[in-house]
């Protein structure tokens, strides 16, 4: 029987290579050595990804990195769901996450939404050229507690403060945390619209979403 | 040759592949192995590298990739791809002369070289940057008109009609387009500069109707204006650019192939993204049947690219492309600060000195990441200009030195740099002069960048 830690290092080892093929063994020797799935997942997985996310910040992994690494945890996450119900495992919080409407430009929220991954957010990314409606849709679907709209175009601005009309108009205003980045995006036109919060950055997005997962728990 | 009508046919006809699988299996697979079979690694201690092996390895790396990559189509999800010798005979066969330009203005733009004696083509303004007011726009255009060595604009974006915020995709996005490209001409004419081309067509369009609506000759643009039709990142393409590309070529026009690839997305690091800008040369000859390239490679982090492993990227690159490309190559400087402020002219000079030495002509600039309103003035191009005029011809190991020492007066700084003053509040909008605090500025920078030992032309 392998040692339960030799077991969790190579899981956390496999998500950092973006190993999925690795991924998918380690989980399944992890359950079969018997290992809690709770440990599975804040002892391999997460762990994992976590520092994936930090090497990004450390400019020593970049975007692909990411994403093979949270494909690959996801398929372990996806075993270990299959065993213990969802809500065993302690997650951050649902974020949606698109490109406005009229904006196809995804390259910044394709980073935004690995980070919030590795820092044990589960992410929905609806995608580009995403109309309102669509971003508070899912929300609801999902049970969101954040939705994150990212603009490339000054005359896209407006598909952000679109969101925000479309709350109001449908009395959801006060369920959802609206974060906003992207090139043309300042902290004026976030103050302006009412969002939230926003980001320069995909690190600073992690920490807004953090903030508001905070707020929303002490509610 | 590969004709526009053969990459048409090839994204319809070409393998089917997701978007994901593209950028996982395809691209970033090839981009690694390539990266190390090439043994290309980012040297910090040569921002600007003096290693005419390394840029040939990076082109032959480039051309590897592009051939076995291709480019990806976002609306057919196919991949459109040529074999080996269709791309270097159309490489080739390739124009390498373009002419830009009406009367006393009209010039030919080629290729340079690294270390060039011939000064850059200076393509100067606010780099798409957007403006609160017609009135702004139409001060800006004049005042960049008016730098001595201008050969072409770079026009500012409106982002209001009548008061109401432009919305892509819809009327008042055209309105808008129509409305900024009589706005550039008539300022252009007060200038005295009728015939400058306008090389950033349309910067208030961002869609293909839009852009090609407000192209309409009554409007004031003409084929020897250069339109921006921009690739996506990295090496991808959508209905929308090719659409502006049938249309501007079966007009004549000049097509800018803009390329931006992401340093931290997937490009990776400095290696990558340099590579990646190399490939899209190849990309904007072979797909997009360009007049030229425009490149701006930008740190995923800091939204500029006047950190050190960009200005790395951008040299190499740029020598790569400018010792073996005929598409004549320009970088496009972004600051992280803005105007007033010293670290502004430190950034501007970094990069300037950087693209010119590795070969490239330049686009001065976007300031303040161009993404606060009327956060750039007409003097940082057109210090841009000066400093370019200066790096002509110079070494690329005494440019190095340049730039190692203007990076150890702002680099740790970028992340939180100053975003400086509103043109309104450093220059006369009278006038359209600066105010007397920003030449002073002005002057104490150029004497320090003379102490350094880089001789101004003027």
């Amino acid at each position: 029987m392998p040692q339960k830690q030799d077991v969790l290092e190579r899981l956390r080892s496999s998500v950092i290579n973006g190993d999925e093929g690795a991924v998918r063994l380690a989980t399944h020797e992890a359950i079969d050595s018997s290992i809690d799935p709770i440990e599975i997942v804040e002892k391999g997985l997460i762990p994992g990804m976590a520092e994936v996310g930090a090497k990004f910040e450390r400019m020593e992994a970049y975007l692909t990195d990411m994403m093979m690494s949270a494909d690959a945890m996801k398929a372990g996450m996806s075993i270990v769901l299959a065993k213990i119900p969802g809500e065993k495992i302690r997650r951050q919080g649902t974020v949606v996450l698109g490109t406005v409407k009229g904006d196809i430009h995804e390259i910044g929220k394709n980073i935004l939404s690995a980070l919030l991954t590795a820092a044990g957010f589960d992410v929905l990314d609806v995608g580009c050229d995403v109309p309102a409606s669509a971003f508070v849709e899912k929300a609801e679907e999902v049970g969101a507690i954040i939705i994150g709209a990212s603009a490339l175009m000054t005359t896209t601005l407006p598909g952000q403060k679109d969101i925000v009309d479309y709350l109001n108009s449908t009395g959801k205003r006060g369920k959802y945390s609206l974060l906003v980045g992207g090139g043309p995006t300042t902290p004026q036109w976030a103050k302006e619209i009412g969002a939230e919060g926003y980001a320069e950055t995909a690190t600073d997005g992690v920490k807004l979403a953090l903030r508001e997962l905070e707020k929303e728990r002490r509610k | 040759m590969i004709t526009y009508l053969d990459v048409i046919r090839g994204i319809h006809t070409g393998r089917i592949c997701s978007e994901r699988d593209f950028d996982l299996k395809t691209f970033a697979p090839k981009l690694r192995e390539l990266l190390k079979a090439h043994d290309i690694k980012y040297d910090p201690e040569n921002p600007v590298p003096a290693d005419d092996g390394l840029a040939d390895d990076l082109w032959k790396a480039a051309k590897d990739f592009y051939c076995d990559v291709g480019t990806y189509c976002l609306d057919t999800e196919r991949i459109v791809q040529f074999d080996e010798n269709e791309i270097a005979q159309t490489l080739k066969t390739a124009p390498r002369e373009f002419t830009f330009g009406e009367g006393k203005q009209r010039k030919l733009l080629t290729q340079r070289r690294p270390e060039d004696r011939t000064p850059p083509w200076c393509f100067l303004g606010a780099g798409g940057a957007a403006v609160s007011s017609e009135e702004n726009l139409l001060r800006l255009v004049q005042g960049y008109a008016s730098i001595p060595v201008i050969n072409s604009l770079t026009s500012p974006a409106l982002t209001t009609v009548d008061g109401m915020r432009i919305v892509g995709g819809s009327p008042l996005e055209i309105y808008g387009a129509i409305r900024a490209v009589g706005l550039a001409r008539q300022a252009l004419s007060r200038a005295g500069k009728p015939g400058l081309p306008i090389m950033n067509c349309i910067s208030t369009a961002s869609s293909a109707i839009a852009t090609i609506a407000a192209s309409q000759p009554q409007f004031g643009l003409r084929p020897s204006d250069g339109w921006l039709c921009g690739t996506l990142a990295e090496m991808k393409v959508d209905y929308g650019v090719l659409s502006k590309g049938a249309y501007l070529l079966s007009w004549g026009a000049n097509v800018c192939s803009e390329t931006a690839p992401v340093l931290g997305g997937y490009a990776g690091g400095p290696e990558g993204t340099a590579l990646v800008n190399a490939a899209y040369s190849i990309l904007g000859t072979v797909i997009q049947k360009a007049s030229y390239q425009l490149s701006f490679p930008i740190h995923s982090n800091f939204q500029c690219n006047t950190a050190r492993n960009t200005l790395w990227a951008i040299s190499l690159s740029g020598q790569g492309i400018a010792r073996n490309a005929s598409l004549p190559v320009f970088m496009l400087g972004y600051m992280a600060s803005g105007p007033m402020t010293e670290m502004v002219l430190y950034e501007t000079a970094a990069w300037v000195i950087a693209a010119v030495a590795s070969g490239t002509h330049i686009e001065a600039e976007g300031v303040c990441k161009a993404t606060h309103v009327d956060h750039f003035t007409p003097m940082e191009p057109g210090f841009a200009a000066e400093v370019a005029y200066a790096a002509t011809g110079i070494k690329r190991s005494f440019a190095n030195e340049l730039v190692k020492t203007l990076l150890s007066k702002y680099e740790d700084k970028i992340k939180d740099a100053p975003i400086g003053k509103r043109f309104g509040e450093c220059y006369d909008m009278t006038t359209g002069k600066p105010s007397e605090d920003y030449l002073r500025l002005y002057s104490k920078i150029k004497k320090e960048l003379e102490d350094m030992g880089l001789e101004f032309k003027y």
